[in-house]
């Protein structure tokens, strides 16, 4: 069996040590939230760029969405049919098969900007 | 750059999507140092450097923040317009209409994680081997929430995201097997074998004594 030695910590001790726990908690708090934005910015799609229907450009855009997009079945593009009334074309097509950024559930809203874009999903 | 939390795109929508999955993947590390804290504290509740009551209160601030991640993992998941996920799907395992099996894993451990917080508040109201004996309910949440993780979202099946799911398992599984060798320790390599076989929980007891 063990012996437990039954230590009696000294007031200073225990400020210290109430000090040190007040210290390492703040600093994982901050650590948690510096983490949880720098994980949202850097997650697949969180760069995704959003590309006007009408502008040139959008065949570009379609093939930098697929290459983010592509780590997300779970997650959702939320404008597929945005893609093909943009007239984006082929590139922004062909990014979102491949992409099989797929909102099982409902349908981003998407209203706001037929012609645009979006990869997200996770 | 930073377009998934302007107002003036389509992708403001998405911000409660990405707020999830991050809050997401902080709450299983902090999780994973929970546990690990968990296995590491020694019969007297103490690291080394560090007196017991310090221990124990970065367990359970550690705990607390872990929480409070997870409840906003959840909420900004159910509040998301992205993925249909319910309210009820996140306290009820199985019933989401999004990814039901790996989404059930996960709320299967949030639900075993209320369990032990309430408990755990409760301690004083409660019998030791009943606080235990869901305290251990820990171990299973665990690798649920890991399995949840994985699988729910692509995010952590490759990357930088996977080698943060892998360095979570890697840990806990270290630490795991350091309380397993300091438990068989305690016990003197003559009667280790006639002990273990007379009383298989003695193992588990050793250890969590």
């Amino acid at each position: 069996m063990s012996h437990r030695k039954q230590k009696t910590s000294s007031p200073e001790a225990r400020n210290r040590g109430k000090k040190r726990l007040r210290v390492v908690a703040v600093s994982a708090t901050a650590a948690s939230l510096i983490a949880a934005g720098g994980i949202a910015l850097e997650l697949p799609g969180a760069h995704a760029t959003t590309s006007q229907s009408s502008s040139s450009s959008s065949g570009s855009t379609g093939t930098s969405s697929g290459t983010s997009g592509s780590t997300g079945s779970s997650g959702a593009s939320s404008s597929s049919g945005a893609s093909s009334s943009s007239g984006g074309g082929g590139g922004t097509g062909s990014a979102q098969s491949s992409s099989g950024l797929q909102s099982p559930g409902s349908a981003p809203a998407s209203s706001s900007g037929g012609g645009q874009v979006t990869t997200g999903g996770s | 750059m930073m377009n998934i939390f302007s107002p003036n795109t389509l992708h403001s929508t998405l911000a409660m999507w990405y707020t999830s999955r991050a809050t997401g993947v902080v709450s299983l590390v902090l999780m994973s140092l929970v546990v690990i804290i968990g296995l590491m504290v020694n019969r007297q509740g103490r690291l080394p450097g560090m007196p017991g009551f310090v221990v124990l209160g970065l367990h359970r601030y550690l705990s607390l923040l872990s929480i409070t991640f997870l409840a906003v993992h959840i909420a900004t998941a159910v509040l998301d317009s992205f993925v249909n996920i319910s309210v009820a799907a996140s306290v009820i395992p199985f019933v989401s209409a999004y990814e039901p099996l790996w989404l059930g894993l996960g709320t299967v451990a949030f639900d075993l994680m209320i369990a032990i917080i309430i408990t755990s508040l409760l301690r004083a109201h409660l019998g030791r081997l009943t606080w235990k004996a869901v305290h251990w309910l820990a171990y299973a949440s665990w690798p649920l929430a890991v399995v949840h993780s994985v699988y729910s979202s692509k995010d952590m099946q490759r990357g930088a995201l996977l080698g943060v799911a892998l360095a979570c398992i890697a840990a806990v599984l270290i630490a795991m097997v350091w309380r397993f060798a300091r438990a068989l320790a305690e016990i003197p390599r003559a009667r280790r074998v006639p002990e273990l076989m007379a009383d298989p929980d003695l193992l588990a007891r050793a250890g969590h004594r």
